[in-house]
């Protein structure tokens, strides 16, 4: 039977039928817990305000890709202007979230490096004395982060010294290329840290995700089926386990009882119609983003505050990884339109603290080719590398030809991912006046980067241009802090012990609703400094398997 | 000046020939544009005020008032030049780009850091992750 078969067979909802979960999102998180709750027997209901991914309309092969995908697949929802999304009120923040909604959610768009957390992004408290603890460590999540591994299909090379040993990655890293050679000659230079690139892309034929070709267009969506998203990697699974799964149904509203225990939610069908869907447990996994916009949306007179929200901590420490760019031209040539484009190298060479450096906790490298020829110009696009007082001409007529001969196919970009530290003030919160296609309201973000993250990445660009110019870097341009470059959206309804000084729980349920859970970053007391994805589905497969073996003690309505 | 006209002398401004690399309308017509506009009809409304704009001035104080007054409209003009510019087969041809292409490769191929020692080096370097055992 085909995914398209199953799939559709999954969509048939019963009109009143109790379910006993169900699941509000599919990417990433969601797809997990989705999978191994169906497989435990319990029966599950997805539903995702997006739809099934087309891969016929990921443009990487053709000629037109640098023009459609600035458009079609940029991973700004309010550049992107597709009804299935939510726009995001971005009048009061520096840095713009970026996400995509449909099966396989934000990771449709995602640069597909693979990261885990270190052991020190677990005990920031004890270690440094800022923000707090998670309440679970490193060595309590490893094996369910080479659990997820397998199951999506990573690529990579065990024995990097900065991590502890671990197991085999499940495939050889992919090849590192020229890029990746000249980024790491540069920090071999210096004497740093690097080593190569670990993806969720497989090397090799896995399941239903293609080898990778090195088509270079990770970031609009993979047309070969190769960049691991979970529409390939989980949900052909789930739907055979029996999980049902429905597209274009947009949650407005989580349903509590008098004694404040979940019943359900309402969402909007295809049609625009209202609809109910009972279950005896409600999982959240909309995104740093989307889940505290939910219960900001939810809960009634009863709780007007919003649901799961008595410490009044919903919504709020927004953390976004507040990031900068360093693109380094090279005489040589490095093909540097080849893939694969997350990280052929990455470096934690500057991930710990160092009092002496004027700021606390660290960053992470990546080293990424710098794509075609209209990106490379400067001249248009993102304009990430263009001054708001920049003369036009300065990017056109003869300056045009000479930036992208110069740029073009011989150039690298280190992308600096800064740990953001948690701020109440750093928060989601619902516009008054802006809506979604639904008429719901949108989220408005409230962000600040702080000027311990304004330390952080001066003090990164600063060591990442001494590597480039070492390995011979002709002309290097920087970008900081990126406005659009708020892919991690982390901390939004925290996880701890304290009721009052947290949203959730160490397993995901919320303080005060039981039998509602949040299983993605929200719930994350700090951010680390790391692509945050194989950290999701692994807290989420940890909360998941605990649901499943205490599924008779818990609270339902 | 009709709508043609009024593009390209924008477009050869913008992209003019310059060393080996020809301008704007060597390479490209009308025809491309249109093509080019189809796929982002979402700047069509910008394109169309763009190239309206009082032709009885030369194409870099068109381009300069559409720069300070309908940034919209200058954005329209200038992504449809250069992507189309960089679209054309003669064009990748001259800057040597085959386009987002399929590189196949051997996946248990000894990569090369294994046998030069660079990554022997960052391995004697030791161990860069503080351990957190008892916190």
């Amino acid at each position: 039977m085909t995914v398209e078969v199953l799939a559709d067979r999954g969509a048939r909802a019963r009109r009143d039928e109790e379910v006993d979960v169900v699941i509000v999102g599919a990417g990433p998180s969601g797809s997990v817990a989705a999978l191994h709750l169906a497989r435990a027997g319990i029966s599950v209901v997805v539903l995702e305000q997006g739809e099934w991914p087309d891969y016929a309309d990921y443009t990487g092969a053709r000629p037109e890709h640098e023009l459609v995908s600035t458009k079609l697949w940029h991973p700004n929802p309010n550049v992107r202007d597709n009804p299935n999304d939510y726009p995001v009120d971005t009048s009061t923040t520096d840095i713009n979230p970026l996400m995509f909604a449909g099966v396989g959610g934000s990771a449709t768009l995602y640069g597909a490096q693979w990261m885990h957390f270190l052991p020190s992004d677990f005990r920031v408290r004890s270690m440094d004395g800022v923000a707090e603890d998670w309440p679970f460590t490193y060595e309590d999540l490893l094996p369910y982060q080479l659990e997820i591994e397998r199951e999506v299909g990573v690529s990579g090379l065990a024995g990097d010294p900065a991590y502890p040993p671990r197991g085999a990655y499940p495939f050889p890293a992919l090849p590192m290329g020229s890029v990746g050679q000249r980024g790491a000659l540069g920090m071999e230079k210096m004497g740093w840290h690097w080593w190569p690139g670990s993806n969720a892309i497989p090397s090799e034929k896995f399941g239903e995700l293609n080898p990778c070709v090195r088509r270079g267009t990770c970031l609009t969506g993979c047309p070969e089926g190769a960049k691991s998203t979970t529409d390939r990697s989980h949900w052909p699974l789930a739907l055979k386990a029996g999980a049902r799964l429905v597209t274009r149904a947009r949650v407005k509203e989580i349903e509590t009882n008098e004694q404040g225990l979940a019943t359900g939610v309402v969402y909007v069908d295809a049609n625009g119609r209202d609809r109910r869907q009972r279950a005896k447990v409600v999982i959240v996994c909309a995104n740093g983003v989307g889940t505290p916009r939910l219960l900001l949306m939810s809960g009634g007179s009863r709780t007007p505050d919003g649901l799961a929200n008595s410490s009044g901590l919903v919504g709020k420490r927004l953390m976004m990884h507040p990031f900068a760019s360093v693109l380094a031209s090279y005489e040589d040539p490095l093909d540097s339109w080849r893939g694969p484009f997350g990280q052929q190298v990455y470096s934690l060479e500057f991930y710990e603290t160092d009092e002496s450096r004027g700021f606390v906790r660290g960053s992470k490298w990546n080293c990424m080719p710098s794509g075609g020829p209209v990106g490379v110009s400067g001249a248009t696009g993102s304009k990430v590398y263009v001054a708001e007082s920049g003369r036009f001409q300065d990017f056109w007529g003869a300056n045009l030809h000479e930036n992208v001969a110069r740029r073009f196919g011989h150039s690298l970009i280190w992308g600096i991912v800064g740990e953001d530290l948690p701020e109440e003030s750093n928060q989601v919160v619902l516009s008054k006046d802006l809506v979604d296609s639904d008429g719901l309201p949108a989220p408005q973000i409230v962000y600040k980067v702080n000027e311990n993250s304004n330390r952080l990445l001066k003090f990164n660009i600063d060591r990442c241009l001494e590597s480039v110019r070492a390995a011979g870097a002709i002309e290097t341009l920087v970008s900081t802090p990126v406005r659009e470059s708020g892919w991690h959206l982390i901390g939004t309804t925290v996880m701890g012990d304290d009721p009052k000084r947290s949203v959730v729980d160490q397993w995901g349920a919320c303080h005060d609703v039981p039998n509602l859970y949040v299983m993605d970053a929200s719930t994350f007391p700090t951010s680390g400094a790391t692509n945050p994805t194989a950290t999701i589905m692994a807290v989420a497969l940890r909360n998941t398997r605990r649901m499943i073996g205490e599924r008779r003690n818990q609270k339902v309505a | 000046m009709s709508n043609e006209n009024a593009f390209l002398a924008l477009a050869d401004f913008l992209i003019p020939a310059h060393g080996k690399m020809p301008k704007f309308s060597d390479v490209c017509g009308y025809a491309d544009v249109e093509k080019s506009l189809d796929f982002r009809v979402d700047l069509k409304p910008g394109f169309a005020r763009g190239i309206a704009v009082d032709p009885g001035t030369g194409a870099e104080a068109r381009l300069e008032s559409l720069n300070k007054e309908d940034g919209e409209a200058f954005s329209a003009i200038t992504t449809i030049a250069i992507a189309t510019y960089y679209m054309s087969p003669r064009v990748r041809e001259l800057i040597g780009y085959p386009g987002q292409e399929n590189v196949p490769y051997d996946s248990k191929a000894t990569q090369i850091y294994l046998t030069n020692g660079s990554l022997g080096h960052v391995i004697a370097r030791g161990r860069k992750y503080r351990p957190t055992p008892g916190l």
